[in-house]
């Protein structure tokens, strides 16, 4: 049934996802491509409200249909494309190959049933375990992610964790599955900041033992430095640029992810005069006329910024950006 | 023509150069009402019923406590005048007497039908086939009524041509070379010796007469507010009211009766001068006239034919047109519905607002109250104070609005927890605000789509539970009428007079569900999220 | 959990003090009573009341002597009939309203839950059309209008089902459904309105979002993750629900001629028999606060984030 013949583990094409609201169509993720391969890390980053989310959710058909649609693109794990897949191929998929972690480990888990409910219907969905067994593997689950006395708290309720320990919990049943590629949505931004190093931590430490591929989603670049291969920066429902991470660091092409990195505060340099920030709003993705959308915030912003959205260009070393700057002035559309 | 060379307001445009629409909760709101057509549909109902209540009095329709006895239970008819609906009814009975005495033969299979139809009280049934079939037969001529048959019908169609409804508008007083003044304005003294002079007594007799005329009319009041008491003790109430009566109630009852005496007797010799020529049709009615009553006295009168008038929805048990009384019953239960929403939602939201944004021992407090009276059966309340305090609309309103405030009380204090907390509330205190100031023009103005909404919805329970009073009789009380007075008084004879229950029923149906779409579409369009919330 | 109920039985006492009290001085105060001395009640009634209410004594000692009898469960003599006392009345009624509110509280609960878990489940299809439809006439028509349609159509037009009755007229059971229709169409309709709108609002949650990317079916998802979290709303419902049962059944009582304690209650108003009056709502008060606290003790066994301290 499954080619073996795939190119990466996962391969997102030209993925549109809109939503149709009373104020008209919202082109939240506006044709995005990306690749992922077995045990790689990648990072996509950008503010909030620039599509990241949806991205994922996309890629696991969990957008709320309506007002979402997929609309156009290809989406493939292992050679199969999910946005063709019916409902109960996909659902062997969920969960199974690819799992996810949600931004809010508050609401995230079911209020009203116990942890160990939760985490044996998961791995009993979808491997053959008596519910001892899969009560067993909880809670190694549970004490691999930390919790101590795991025997007795996995028969508590979601309430009487604290959210480090629930996001934990989310971790565990996530990864009970020994799911090929783990989503992590904004997986601390709900915690405190002490809690969320050891978060994070704790993802790369089990998914590099277990060989797991990671799609980090976050809005700060700090943590993808941290832990990502390759990085994915968004902007307005697009992928602006895509680099290998410490080239994206080392040499930022695109205005936006300069802005973004000089903006992250860093202590192995001097200070000098204040930080800087990226002035203005990110845009609002209803009618968004054709041109580059990061144009009236850009300074290096020229005529045809205005009028054009940038081709992408490769920029050697799978360093690939849109932006004019990158484009010969030859190419430039004329009217 | 500088208008015309008006510039365009410049627009305000964001950083892509589009035009930025303004957006406003209400505005927003208002478009989002806009696209639900069941709203909108709903509002124009709602404003059809508000306009028809209110201009009930001057709509081209009979008052709604006229009692003509000749016209009880006359069915809704759109082409057929009363005296034709009285004339095809008197003949259906004929026919079925006939049929009765073996002189109107049917085959056997529609005479058991017929019985069937009797066993089951379907008389209605019987009737309207007899009806059909008679009229048949007389045109075959294969059918005539017999001389006593054809006598009823003679006598009914003289009655059905002479019978004549009179409504005196006005009585008149001529005094010698004076000018004619109407006599309801003059003195209570000047109306006794009129009075007396038109019957031929001294005022002192007639004074006296309707002291004790009075008694007795107070005492028939007494008795129908309290039923099964004994003599002693109508007497007893009887000198409690008349000794709680003033001097000038005293006078305005004896002017009164007097006055209607004065117009009864108009009436009569109206009606006595118009008969004739009522029979021989020589004049056109309706008819607009002055009639001289006697000596210095006159009235304008206003004759009309009373069979010729048309009950569009039928009439009730007292041959009152029920379209009307559907209308007055509206004006009533609409007005109880949006009055008392209005007092409940004041106490509501004032006593919500104090106990939210005071919080404490005074928000303890009201909200202690409010959780017990939660746990009352409240409407039970509402029947035993309608049964003590006597039944009638001011009773009714005082016992609706004390017990229906909780519900927005607790709304109202969520909604100002929820808003004093933030900054732009902080702000006005900082700057000073009066506590007064910051609740009725910070607080209670942010909260007001909850309110809004909440009362549209509010409504249409208040109007029902108004016409649950009436239906069980403990409501509005005769002649004024309610919806629910009127379904209940339909319910009885509901096989041999749907129309009684039909029309009063889809009528406050057709209302409430204009006024829960109205309120449904509001929630929605002041808080989107609600859409598909209770 | 143990400390939790107590905690909620002591929280129903100053309800029922209130409707004690307030019954107290309805009999006290209201026109035309016993003590108005106006009213000639029949000798054996009145000597009954006087010996009642030791009328001599002070305000306050008839007052704890009231209460002290209706905590005991003796709701005094009636002031109409002298065979019997309120108790007897109430008694032989109650079980007839007992009857039919079970019923129509059964049948509203039921199929509104079904009828608003398939509108939520079906969102936008005519399932859902026509249950928020039928949701939508139940909350806008009266019941006193719809028990005479009903009335109307199955008894007279159709002759399915009697007109009115009650068990006792030989038609048995099919005396009951007509009434208990019409009662438990007002709260059907509520519900199903309040489980479409919680149920919909769950499925949109977090949690069951999680529960989709596990890769739970939705059937699975909607009977194991949901169906608590919809439940609360209806459940805390459930309150109301009974009170508008309650009341509704004075209305249906009434129209389909049913002997229960609802006839009793708007007869004794128009007689003015208060002693009757008062004791039928002290009975109806304590179901209605007996029903409050279950349905409060139901609530904090779904919901396991209440803690009983």
């Amino acid at each position: 049934m499954k080619t073996k013949q795939y190119k990466s583990l996962l391969e997102v094409k030209d993925l549109q996802t809109y939503f149709k609201t009373d104020a008209g169509i919202v082109k939240a993720v506006d044709g995005i491509s990306f690749d992922l391969n077995e045990g790689e890390t990648l990072g996509i980053v950008g503010e909030s409200g620039c599509g990241k989310s949806v991205t994922n959710l996309s890629i696991m058909r969990l957008i709320q249909s309506p007002p979402g649609k997929i609309v156009g693109g290809e989406i493939f794990f292992e050679g199969l494309d999910i946005l063709k897949l019916p409902e109960n191929e996909l659902r062997k998929i969920r969960g199974n190959e690819i799992s996810m972690i949600f931004q809010d480990p508050m609401t995230s888990l079911n209020p009203f049933l116990k942890i160990s409910t939760q985490m044996v219907e998961t791995i009993r969905l979808h491997q053959k375990m008596s519910h001892k067994e899969a009560l067993a593997k909880s809670i190694q689950m549970l004490q691999l992610v930390g919790i101590p006395v795991a025997e007795e708290k996995i028969y508590y309720y979601p309430h009487q964790f604290s959210g480090g320990m629930r996001q934990r919990v989310m971790i565990a049943m996530a990864l009970s599955c020994e799911a090929k590629i783990l989503i992590a949505d904004e997986p601390t931004t709900a915690l405190d900041v002490t809690i969320q190093a050891q978060i994070l931590d704790l993802i790369v430490e089990l998914t590099k033992k277990m060989n797991t591929a990671v799609i980090l989603i976050t809005h700060d670049l700090g943590v993808v430095a941290g832990m990502c291969d390759n990085v994915c920066v968004m902007y307005a429902g697009k992928i602006v640029e895509k680099a290998k991470t410490m080239e994206l660091y080392k040499n930022p092409a695109h205005p936006y992810t300069e802005g973004l990195i000089k903006s992250v505060p860093r202590l192995d340099r001097a200070h000098k005069g204040r930080l800087f920030s990226i002035e203005g709003q990110p845009p609002n993705v209803i009618d968004l006329p054709d041109c580059c959308p990061f144009h009236p915030r850009c300074h290096k912003v020229m005529d045809v910024c205005q009028h054009h959205y940038p081709p992408t260009k490769d920029l050697g070393d799978q360093h690939e950006v849109a932006c004019w700057l990158y484009v010969d002035e030859k190419e430039f559309p004329n009217d | 023509m500088n208008l015309l060379n008006k510039q365009a307001e410049p627009q305000a445009t964001n950083e892509f150069d589009q035009v930025i629409v303004g957006n406003s909760l209400s505005k927003d709101a208002w478009r989002r009402l806009k696209k639900n057509k069941m709203a909108v549909i709903s509002v124009f109902i709602v404003i059809i019923y508000v306009l028809l209540a209110i201009c009930a009095p001057i709509l081209p329709i009979y008052p709604y406590d006229e009692i003509i006895l000749d016209h009880q239970h006359l069915k809704p008819s759109l082409v057929k005048n009363a005296g034709q609906l009285l004339m095809e009814k008197r003949m259906a009975d004929l026919y079925t007497q006939a049929w009765r005495e073996g002189r109107f033969e049917l085959s056997e299979e529609k005479d058991d039908m017929i019985w069937a139809w009797i066993d089951k009280g379907e008389v209605n049934k019987v009737w309207d086939y007899m009806y059909k079939e008679g009229n048949i037969r007389m045109a075959e001529g294969t059918f005539v009524f017999n001389t006593a048959e054809q006598r009823r019908i003679d006598t009914l169609n003289t009655k059905l041509k002479t019978d004549l409804q009179i409504s005196v508008k006005k009585v008149w007083y001529t005094p010698e070379g004076g000018k004619r003044i109407n006599i309801s304005k003059l003195p209570l003294e000047e109306i006794v010796a009129i009075y007396a002079d038109m019957v031929g007594t001294t005022s002192e007799i007639e004074t006296e007469q309707y002291g004790r005329e009075i008694e007795q009319q107070l005492l028939k009041t007494i008795m129908r507010q309290n039923p099964d008491l004994t003599t002693e003790e109508y007497n007893l109430l009887l000198d409690k009211e008349l000794s709680g009566l003033s001097e000038r109630k005293r006078d305005t009852l004896i002017r009164e009766n007097i006055v209607a005496k004065i117009t009864s007797q108009a009436k009569d010799i109206a009606l006595f001068d118009l008969k004739e020529a009522a029979g021989n049709e020589s004049v056109n009615f309706p008819l607009n006239k002055e009639i001289t009553i006697k000596g210095a006295l006159s009235a304008s009168v206003k004759a009309t034919k009373m069979h010729e008038r048309r009950y569009y929805l039928g009439t009730d048990h007292q041959g009152r047109d029920l379209l009307s009384r559907i209308i007055y019953g509206g004006q009533v239960s609409i007005a109880i519905g949006f009055i008392g929403t209005i007092t409940s939602v004041l106490i509501g939201t004032i006593l919500g607002a104090l106990a939210g944004y005071l919080g404490g021992k005074i928000d303890y407090f009201i909200m202690r109250v409010v959780d017990i009276m939660y746990g009352l059966p409240y409407m039970l309340l509402v029947i035993i104070a309608m049964a003590i305090f006597g039944r009638n609309i001011i009773n009714l309103f005082f016992a609706l609005a004390i017990i229906s405030w909780l519900t927005i009380s607790r709304m109202v204090r969520g909604q100002i927890m929820s808003l004093k907390n933030q900054e732009f509330i902080e702000a006005a205190r900082s700057m000073g605000a009066p506590t007064r100031r910051i609740i009725f023009r910070h607080l209670i103005p942010n909260s007001l789509s909850v309110i809004i909404v909440f009362s549209t919805l509010r409504i249409p329970s208040f109007i029902m539970t108004e016409s649950f009073l009436s239906f069980l009789g403990l409501g509005v009380q005769a002649p004024y009428a309610s919806w629910g007075s009127l379904v209940g008084d339909a319910v009885a004879g509901m096989t041999l007079y749907p129309w009684k229950l039909f029309f009063p029923a889809l009528a406050m149906t057709i209302f409430l569900f204009a006024m829960n779409f109205l309120g449904d579409g509001l929630r929605d369009a002041f808080d989107p999220q609600s859409k598909n919330q209770l | 959990m143990t400390k939790y109920i107590i905690r909620r039985l002591l929280g129903v006492i100053p309800t029922l003090l209130v409707i004690i009290t307030i019954s107290f001085f309805i009999v006290r105060v209201a026109p035309g009573g016993p003590f108005d001395g106006e009213r000639a009640l029949p000798e054996v009634v009145k000597r009954n009341i006087e010996a009642k209410y030791h009328i001599n004594d002070p305000l306050l000692v008839q007052y704890g002597r009231y209460m002290f009898d209706v905590l005991r469960g003796d709701l005094g003599p009636s002031y109409r009939y002298k065979d019997h006392d309120v108790n007897f009345y109430i008694f032989e009624s109650l079980p007839n309203s007992m009857v039919l509110g079970v019923i129509a509280i059964s049948i509203s609960v039921i199929f509104g839950i079904l009828s608003g878990m398939l509108a939520a489940i079906h969102q936008n299809s005519w399932i859902d059309y026509l249950s928020m439809a039928l949701a939508v006439v139940g909350i806008s028509v009266p019941l006193f209008v719809i028990g005479p349609v009903l009335q109307y159509v199955f008894a007279m037009k159709l002759g399915w089902l009697p007109t009115s009755g009650w068990f006792s007229t030989g038609d048995g059971w099919k005396t009951v459904i007509l009434p208990a229709l019409t009662l438990a169409f007002a709260d059907f309709a509520t519900i199903a309105r309040l489980t479409r709108s919680s149920m919909l609002e769950t499925l949109r949650s977090d949690y069951i979002r999680t529960a989709k990317a596990k890769g739970m079916k939705s059937s699975s998802i909607i009977f194991k993750h949901a169906m608590k979290g919809t439940m609360l709303p209806i459940v805390s419902y459930l309150g109301p629900a009974f009170a508008g049962i309650i009341t509704g059944s004075v209305v249906v009582e009434q129209v389909f001629r049913i002997p229960g304690l609802g006839k009793f209650f708007v007869q004794s108003s128009f007689n003015r028999d208060y002693t009757l009056i008062v004791g039928v709502v002290i009975v109806y008060s304590v179901i209605l606060v007996i029903m409050n606290f279950l349905v409060d003790i139901v609530y904090s066994l779904l919901d396991p984030r209440i803690t009983y301290t």
